[in-house]
């Protein structure tokens, strides 16, 4: 999983050092939305939501489509006005104030760039119109800055999607805006050009220094890339935090399902003690850490990842401190590079996933063997019983 | 990895899309079958269009039959026939270009904002937007006759808005609406509208909207996203809605004779209506045509020259 | 006596009405030519019909430079009367009785009964020179236009003549001819009346509205007043709005009159437009304007101010100036190439029955030129027997003039001249 790859800029949170890029001095702001609402009709698309992006910060919503992210995300850059609820940028409510008068700059979607205008009208249009002086020279630094001032003089259609998505970034960074806002900004390009420009951005973002506001539905972009990440469902922030904290303890099934997999297995609260919150799964005794659990009581669901889990021949000898379920039997075995993914049908629990590193080279178990599934109870997690543990699981035709 | 190399890849990418090079692509290259399918409109046009235009151009250059009767004209080269008219008709040719540019300029004024709201501010409201173009469009259903005569009475000397802009001393006490230059404009306004509102309706509705959305993020007001971005997105509508009303503007003449007077107005298709088929004087008739057709080809080239729309096409 | 249904009783609609009717109605041909400046059909079909246009250039070429000299090669139609029992007739729109109810013509009706001769009757003609310039090259060539009687006015018909595209009649097929007016009994495009035959004639002379000009008017100087500077309109026809002044100015229409006569009363007229007291120079439309008051005093033609006071309760008064006004006539004429000219000079032979005559007098409201006609009035409807401008008396005729016929040069010329001066 890439999750880990966003460790060495955790941080630049706060307006670090690199502002000496070409848009000179860049420094982000605070983004705070308070209450905000937004309502279509008898349609809530975004449902009281208060979040403060801190200065500087790479700030990831993520959410599948119809969440409500591009509706908070137009919200933020005037496009949309909020139904009740306040948005304030460096301090200053900026609620009442129109887009332009906002200093907000936004990268679109379908990067929305100026067909009539040229490449380097197109990136000088936002400095014309606040009367920079010397607005060519700056378009021209900030076309070298995504290295594109060979193609000053062309038109948007004469470009390639990934050239224009660059223009599109160049025309809203030139203005170093408080607030740089980016609408799926790479949903368009191809898989292997999105995983490019995805480090490619944050090294931009890295260097000049300002608050990106990232909105998208593909969370493995949105751990990539991001500081911090609020996945989003129906208008409601699910859970805020850095991706590790995001992924490592799931606070939500839909958050456990979203970002990344999850084995969710059902059971029953019988004991709490000692920081450990034991529960009865289909007769097993599983044990949760208490600051772990979300509920601690009653019917929850057990939770872990399935590179987490060991998978054990039926008969070895266990430490009794392991959480251990089984034995079941592999019903499924795929060969994926640097790990092999087993499913294991355990009678009364379902079918879980693991991932297991081939650290010794090929596949361990056999189709069909017996085993036993075993992980450390510090990576086990508890979440709220209620919820139906399918929530949140992705949708790989919208994928 | 930099963005260059991520171009470089790209570019790798979609090179094998492109054809490959000394190949041709099957289907590219027109064959016989597909110029026998242009013969109907070329038959058409050489009927219709190309023939007409030659006789056009060869009965301007008739001489008038010695000692015959009205309208008997012969062959002939006479290249002063082009002199004499223009000498008799030219103030007639300059006021109809006049008149035909402040109809349009006016049908500009005031297409543009009704196709500005239809399009722009009523978009995705479909019923509201098919009434107003309905409402556009509809007085075109009705006799054209009926129309101007009922224009003419709301306009009359004697009737309330003559009275009433004399009221407000907009007009002196012994002012009319009717039998002027302004009728005949305003007459040419009002008919060519649609003509100019159609297109930039068109032209507006294919508007991206995120376009304006961007052009507000970026700093510009609601004004100035309209002068820089609206405005030259619509170029290609503007551009149709002008030809298609200076056009048939200039060769107009129902709207001179209906509306204006014998002094200041006659435009030069009432000459060639009179010349043609009151005097018979088939030669200047002709030439006028001619010299008509070849002033409004001039001045269109020089204008879609000058619009450069096809930068937006 | 009702000729038309009744009209609706909103003012309005009444109103649009009456113009619609009027201007399917009017005879906005009438002068034919002298309508460019008015509304007419012929105008607003032109609107954008360029290739209408355009194929009437190529008609004008094919034929202007072969035009020469066919008089004499026009050749006589073969007669196929005795075997073909019908007849074909072009004529204005709204020029014969009509029936709205049964949609049928009744005196054409009777013609048909009486005689078996199937009458084919067509209302082509809207414009003497479009007419003209639609069939010009066929009579050239002596073809038949498949027409046995064409319905055209004095000026063009002496065109026709002196061109050799129609037929000469045998009058022992017409003897109802005799009862042909004295004074239209020798005109100078076709004394004798060989080949035409009148079918309706009309005044031009000056109409005022009678609330605006309570004293009335006896002279074309009285439009001149500057009390109507502005709200003067005059007829875009040559003859008649240049007749007139002419006449004002002792000229004898009919005499030998040249240049300096015609030049002297165009000079009245370009004045009075340049000066502003010509408010507009126009065909049939001067009517709408009188409606509307921007007009309060024109030159008009008699039927027209008839037909406005039917249907706006007497508003009008017209009169011929002490001066003299003008009177034209649309002609019969069989054009060569026609192939039923028997059966044509039976038909004309029929309308030139006075009572048959009378009928149709009674409807469409012109003067009739058939003697005797208005005896057989009083028995259709007594109220038109003294009505002067249906049948003149002597007085009213006698200050009646015909506009000489022009030679083509002159013809062209004062055309040309005259529209130049009118601004069309």
């Amino acid at each position: 999983m890439a999750h880990g790859t966003t460790t060495g800029v955790q941080d630049a949170a706060g307006p670090a050092g690199a502002t000496d890029g070409p848009t000179s001095g860049g420094s982000g702001a605070d983004l705070g939305l308070v209450g905000v609402t937004k309502a279509f009709g008898s349609y809530l698309a975004v449902d009281d939501l208060t979040l403060t992006v801190p200065a500087g910060t790479f700030f990831a919503l993520l959410g599948p489509s119809g969440c409500g992210k591009t509706t908070t995300l137009r919200m933020v850059a005037g496009l949309e006005h909020p139904t009740s609820g306040s948005i304030t940028i460096g301090g200053t409510d900026v609620t009442a104030r129109r887009a332009h008068q906002r200093p907000v700059n936004t990268v679109f979607q379908s990067y929305a760039l100026f067909p009539h205008l040229t490449v380097l009208e197109n990136v000088a249009f936002g400095l014309r119109r606040r009367r920079v002086p010397d607005a060519v020279a700056r378009a021209r630094d900030g076309l070298a800055l995504v290295e594109l001032p060979h193609l000053a003089d062309r038109r948007p259609a004469q470009l390639s999607g990934g050239q224009q998505q660059r223009v599109a970034l160049a025309r809203a960074l030139v203005n170093s805006p408080a607030v740089l806002l980016l609408d799926e900004p790479l949903g368009a390009l191809d898989l292997k050009l999105r995983r490019q420009m995805q480090v490619e951005l944050k090294r931009i973002q890295t260097e000049v220094g300002l608050t990106f506001v990232h909105v998208t539905h593909d969370q493995e972009e949105a751990m990539t890339m991001a500081d911090q990440v609020a996945v989003m469902n129906a208008g409601r922030i699910e859970q805020l935090g850095t991706p590790a904290e995001l992924y490592e303890l799931p606070r939500t099934v839909f958050v456990a399902n979203f970002l990344g997999q999850s084995n969710l297995l059902p059971g029953r609260v019988r004991e709490v003690r000692d920081g450990w919150v034991g529960v009865d799964v289909g007769g097993t005794r599983l044990v949760v850490p208490q600051d772990r659990a979300v509920s601690t009581h009653g019917d929850v669901l057990v939770g872990v990842r399935p590179e987490k889990i060991h998978l054990l021949p039926a008969d070895e000898e266990l430490s009794d401190d392991a959480n251990v379920v089984g034995p079941g039997r592999v019903t499924d075995v795929s060969f994926a590079g640097v790990s092999t993914q087993y499913q294991v049908e355990v009678p009364g629990l379902g079918t879980l996933g693991v991932f297991a590193q081939n650290l010794a080279g090929g596949a361990q178990v056999a189709l069909g063997a017996q085993v036993r599934l075993a992980w450390a109870p510090r990576f086990t997690f508890g979440l709220d019983g209620s919820t139906d543990a399918s929530d949140g699981v992705v949708d790989l035709d919208r994928a | 990895m930099t963005i260059a190399a991520a171009l470089g890849s790209e570019a790798a990418a979609s090179g094998p899309a492109a054809a490959p090079p000394g190949t041709s692509r099957p289907g590219r290259r027109p064959r016989g079958g597909a110029y026998l399918l242009l013969a109907p409109g070329l038959v058409y046009l050489l009927l219709f269009f190309v023939l007409p235009v030659v006789a056009l151009l060869a009965t301007s250059l008739y001489v008038p039959v010695p000692g015959g009767d009205v309208g008997q004209f012969q062959p002939a080269l006479e290249w002063q026939n082009y002199a004499s008219a223009l000498r008799a008709f030219w103030p007639q040719l300059v006021r109809s270009f006049a008149f035909a540019l402040v109809a349009t300029v006016a049908a500009l004024l005031i297409g543009y904002p009704m196709a500005y709201v239809v399009a722009v501010r009523l978009r995705g409201r479909q019923l509201a937007q098919g009434l107003l173009l309905v409402l556009l469009v509809a007085p075109f259903f009705t006799s054209f006759i009926l129309r101007t005569i009922a224009w003419k009475q709301i306009l009359a000397d004697d009737a309330f808005v003559v009275s009433a802009l004399k009221w407000l001393q907009v007009l002196p006490a012994d002012g009319r609406l009717t039998a002027t230059a302004f009728a005949v404009v305003a007459g040419l306004t009002y008919n060519f509208l649609p003509f100019m509102a159609l297109p930039i309706y068109a032209s507006l509705g294919r508007l991206d909207p995120r376009l304006v959305e961007a052009g507000g993020d970026l700093y510009a007001n609601g004004l100035t996203t309209f002068r820089r971005v609206t405005l030259p997105l619509s170029m290609p509508g503007v551009v149709s809605g002008t030809l298609l009303t200076f056009i048939p503007a200039s060769g107009d003449y129902v709207n001179a004779v209906l509306l204006g007077n014998p002094t200041s107005t006659a435009m030069i298709g009432q000459v060639i209506d009179s010349r043609f088929f009151r005097v018979a004087d088939y030669p200047t008739a002709s030439a006028l045509s001619v010299v008509l057709m070849l002033a409004i080809l001039a001045l269109v080239t020089a204008y879609v020259r000058r619009a450069g729309t096809e930068d937006l096409v | 006596m009702t000729r038309r249904p009744d009209l609706p009783a909103d003012p309005v609609i009444r109103a649009l009405v009456q113009q619609a009717r009027r201007e399917r109605s009017q005879r906005e041909r009438r002068f034919g030519p002298g309508d460019s400046g008015a509304v007419s059909r012929r105008s607003v079909l032109q609107l954008g019909a360029g290739m209408a246009g355009l194929a009437a250039v190529l008609t004008a070429c094919g034929t202007g430079g072969g035009a020469t000299g066919t008089s004499s090669s026009a050749v006589q139609g073969r007669d196929v009367s005795a075997t073909d029992k019908s007849v074909y007739w072009a004529n204005w729109t709204l020029y014969l009785d009509y029936d709205e109810e049964t949609q049928t013509y009744p005196t054409l009706e009777t013609f048909q009964e009486q005689t078996g001769i199937t009458v084919y009757y067509a209302e082509d003609i809207d414009d003497n020179d479009t007419y003209f310039g639609k069939v010009q090259g066929q009579l050239a060539r002596g073809q038949d236009i498949g027409q046995d009687i064409i319905t055209l006015t004095d000026w063009m018909t002496a065109r026709l003549i002196r061109l050799g595209y129609t037929q000469e009649f045998d009058r022992a097929n017409i003897p109802n001819a005799d009862n042909l007016l004295d004074g239209l009994k020798n005109v100078d495009f076709d004394p004798g009346r060989k080949n035409s035959l009148t079918w309706q004639s009309g005044f031009a002379g000056i109409a005022w509205a009678n609330d605006r000009v309570p004293a009335g008017m006896r002279s074309v100087s009285d439009l001149w007043n500057p009390e109507y500077r502005g709200r003067v309109e005059v007829l875009s026809e040559m003859r008649d709005t240049v007749g007139l002044i002419m006449l004002e100015q002792g000229v004898d229409l009919a005499g030998a009159w040249g240049d300096d006569e015609f030049y002297a009363a165009l000079a009245v007229l370009e004045e009075q437009i340049t000066n502003g007291q010509i408010r507009q120079v126009k065909g049939n439309s001067y009517k709408e304007d009188l409606i509307s008051g921007d007009a309060v005093a024109v030159i008009g033609w008699s039927g027209d101010i008839t037909q406005i006071n039917f249907e706006n309760d007497d508003r009008w008064s017209f009169a011929l100036p002490d001066a003299g006004g003008t009177i034209w006539s649309d002609n019969l004429m069989v054009p060569v190439g026609a192939t039923h000219k028997r059966n044509a000079e039976e038909l004309m032979n029929y309308y030139y029955d006075p009572a048959v005559a009378a009928q149709v007098a009674a409807w469409v409201n012109y003067i009739c030129p058939v003697k005797g006609a208005q005896e057989a009035m009083a028995e259709i409807d007594p109220e038109l027997v003294e009505n002067p401008l249906i049948f003149p008396d002597d007085a009213t005729l006698a200050k009646a003039h015909v506009f000489r016929t022009l030679t083509p040069e002159e013809e062209t010329r004062y055309n040309g001249d005259f529209l130049t001066a009118i601004g069309a």
